[in-house]
């Protein structure tokens, strides 16, 4: 079956895969930025002492951790223009990645901040320190270098999420591969180009994390 | 409106509660048949015989560095053409059952590196032979270690399962789906499927929680 | 300058600090000890307010400790050395030393650096301002903490059981830096086991057992004729190491 591969085919169609491609990066991309910011807010208010702040984060996060990525798409897709919100697909289905991918990024940042030992929050209290000073001094650097493993973890995650894209009709790499099948009926040659392109991204970013690792982890190194 | 609505989806009641059997159906057949061979593939991963570990790896890296839905299709559309058909539930089992055979088979790899090396060393002194190793000293504490990460796996499985709407098969998504196509409402219809999957997921979360701060 | 009045804490049921009045004065040396759960440390760490008490008052450098608005300028006066040092581990000593300067009291970088190197040669380190703590033996890092208190030229300064987590051969190098502080007159509180320090400068020994402070005397007369049965009991096993 491999040695049929139709390679002509599969040649004219490159523009489509590059397109597809590139879509998915700059989809996971976009959804990993908008993370990171719902993250971070959301870390902030499950730590304050003020109780419906904190209870409202930790709603939202149970809620995204507790329900499939699809059925929030869903929810998105067909519930916005219910509310009046009229967006392209692509925007829906960014908003929908950022919103599921933020509650596991502020678990990151959180686990980050968390396993700074107490001490660290006596000393700089102790010298008179504001409590922004001590985050933005003390805290947050030491915070920072654990977290980035598993944020290229989360990345990895976000380019598989991007795939549910492809049952909102947005071009991405997954349709990319659809299309080869239901337009010029081979199916094979599609779904292996997706496979191949998804496989690009994951070691890219797997050989990124461990790029990370190599650098941080030397003897020596701050 | 809203309260039209509202009896209007309790009409579609026996979907709902179809669409719910056939997630808990096809994530529970995931789960135990993914488990399983996710443990022995573990096993091999983490064993000594550098060709197999290998192996494994590259097998479960590919599934694990590709979307579910991709699989999903690919066992759909893509193994009839090599003469395997087969209907959606099926597909849908396989693909779970393989997903989560990898990942656990991660897991289980990295619980069993996690026994300290010291105690291999102990027992091989006192003359323990590899299998006796594995069987008295590694495997138990492995798996100790490993229970809150697999029930972590289920319910990753759960919301994994989604994705067999895909391919028309009438699981929870699908049926909200369904639902959506009658009642133009996707944010009362996806909110109850949203319960649904949350009076699922939510306990397994709670208990994967109280397991870890042990 | 520290003044301690009818004070008492609880943790839930338990009672920590039982009815204390205590009063140290400028330049006095007051060393704390007793077995452990005493609450001692639980004591030192009022006075920079690191724990709260409910009931009585505390007065340091005649501002009470449970002024919020007040808190953060009485920390600048006061220096506190932890059990577990707690240098920051992402920065140099000389950096460890000059954050709070530079950020605390907005000193200029280079009077900030530079007065980082005064107080790390002062307790013996001046070989090792870009040193890392994780690059530094445990009697040196800790003396790299007492420096950075030393920084903010605090008027007082507190010690919370120092030497403890120390390997003994270090022992001597830390102690020796606190003399020297003592002999220079500064005011200190110090929860230690350490006797050997407390008969070369202590003013005062404090004794406490079960959140109650039992006898405050003189070194001499503390550690040759306790009153305190207690007392007697804690100084027999601590003596006969």
């Amino acid at each position: 079956m491999l040695l049929d591969l139709n390679w002509r085919v599969m040649g004219e169609t490159l523009p489509l895969f590059k397109a597809g491609f590139l879509s998915t990066l700059t989809i996971s991309a976009a959804a990993f930025v908008g993370a990171l910011v719902i993250g971070v807010l959301a870390c902030a208010m499950s730590l304050q002492t003020n109780r419906l702040i904190r209870g409202s984060a930790v709603a939202y996060i149970d809620a995204i951790r507790a329900t499939p990525l699809l059925a929030q798409l869903y929810f998105l897709y067909f519930g916005l223009p219910i509310l009046g919100v009229v967006m392209p697909e692509i925007v829906v289905g960014i908003l929908a990645l950022s919103l599921n991918s933020g509650a596991y990024t502020s678990e990151i940042i959180r686990s980050g901040i968390i396993g700074i030992p107490a001490g660290q929050m006596e000393a700089s209290a102790s010298s008179g320190m504001t409590y922004s000073q001590q985050m933005r001094l003390v805290i947050l650097p030491q915070a920072l270098r654990p977290m980035v493993s598993p944020l290229i973890g989360q990345a990895i995650v976000l380019v598989k999420d991007s795939s549910l894209l492809s049952l909102i009709s947005v071009l991405e790499l997954t349709r990319a591969g659809q299309t080869l099948g239901t337009e010029r009926f081979m199916p094979v040659e599609g779904m292996l180009a997706t496979v191949i392109g998804y496989l690009i991204i994951y070691y890219g970013l797997k050989l990124t994390a461990a790029t990370w690792n190599r650098l941080t982890l030397a003897p020596g190194s701050r | 409106m809203l309260p039209d609505q509202l009896i209007a989806i309790s009409h579609f009641y026996p979907v709902l509660l179809k669409g719910l059997g056939i997630t808990v159906a096809v994530s529970l057949i995931g789960i135990i048949v993914g488990g399983v061979a996710g443990f022995v593939l573990g096993i091999g991963r983490a064993s000594r015989i550098k060709p197999l570990s290998v192996i494994i790896g590259v097998y479960t890296d590919i599934f694990r560095g590709t979307p579910v839905l991709v699989q999903l299709f690919v066992v759909f559309f893509i193994l009839p053409e090599a003469g395997i058909e087969l209907d959606s539930f099926a597909a849908g089992a396989i693909t779970l059952s393989n997903i989560a055979a990898c990942f656990v088979s991660e897991i289980v790899a990295s619980g069993i590196r996690a026994v300290p090396r010291g105690q291999l060393e102990a027992a091989a002194s006192s003359g323990l032979s590899h299998f006796q190793q594995m069987r008295l000293i590694v495997l138990p504490q492995a798996t100790r270690m490993m229970v809150p990460s697999l029930v972590g796996q289920f319910v990753l499985l759960v919301k994994d399962s989604s994705v067999v709407s895909a391919i028309g098969l009438l699981d929870l998504t699908r049926s909200g789906w369904v639902i959506v196509q009658s009642i133009p409402n996707g944010l009362l219809a996806f909110s109850v499927i949203g319960l649904g999957y949350f009076a699922i997921c939510y306990p397994m979360l709670y208990l994967s929680r109280r397991i870890e701060k042990r | 300058m520290i003044k301690f009045s009818a004070v008492n804490k609880w943790f839930g049921a338990n009672h920590v600090l039982q009815d204390i009045n205590l009063h140290v004065a400028h330049g006095e040396v007051v060393v704390v000890c007793g077995p452990s759960g005493s609450g001692k440390s639980t004591l030192i760490r009022c006075v920079n307010g690191l724990e709260q008490f409910q009931n009585g008052s505390l007065i340091v450098d005649g501002t009470s400790i449970s002024d919020a608005s007040q808190l953060r300028r009485l920390r600048m006066e006061l220096g506190f050395v932890f059990q577990q040092f707690n240098l920051y581990p992402h920065m140099s000593a000389l950096d460890n030393v000059a954050l709070a300067p530079l950020h605390v009291r907005r000193l200029p970088k280079a009077e900030a650096l530079a007065r980082s190197r005064a107080q790390l040669e002062r307790v013996g380190l001046g070989d090792k301002f870009n040193a890392l703590p994780n690059q530094l033996s445990g009697g040196q890092q800790q003396r790299v903490a007492i420096a950075r208190s030393l920084c903010m030229q605090p008027k007082i300064m507190l010690f919370d059981e120092p030497t403890s987590a120390l390997d003994p051969e270090m022992i001597t190098e830390v102690l020796d830096v606190m003399v020297q502080l003592a002999k220079e007159g500064m005011t200190m509180i110090v929860v230690t086991h350490e006797m050997g320090f407390a008969r070369k400068v202590a003013d005062r020994v404090v004794f406490m057992d079960k959140g109650q402070i039992l006898e405050v005397a003189a070194p001499e007369v503390f550690f040759t004729n306790p009153v305190n049965p207690r007392a007697k009991e804690f100084l027999s096993k601590i003596l006969n190491h």
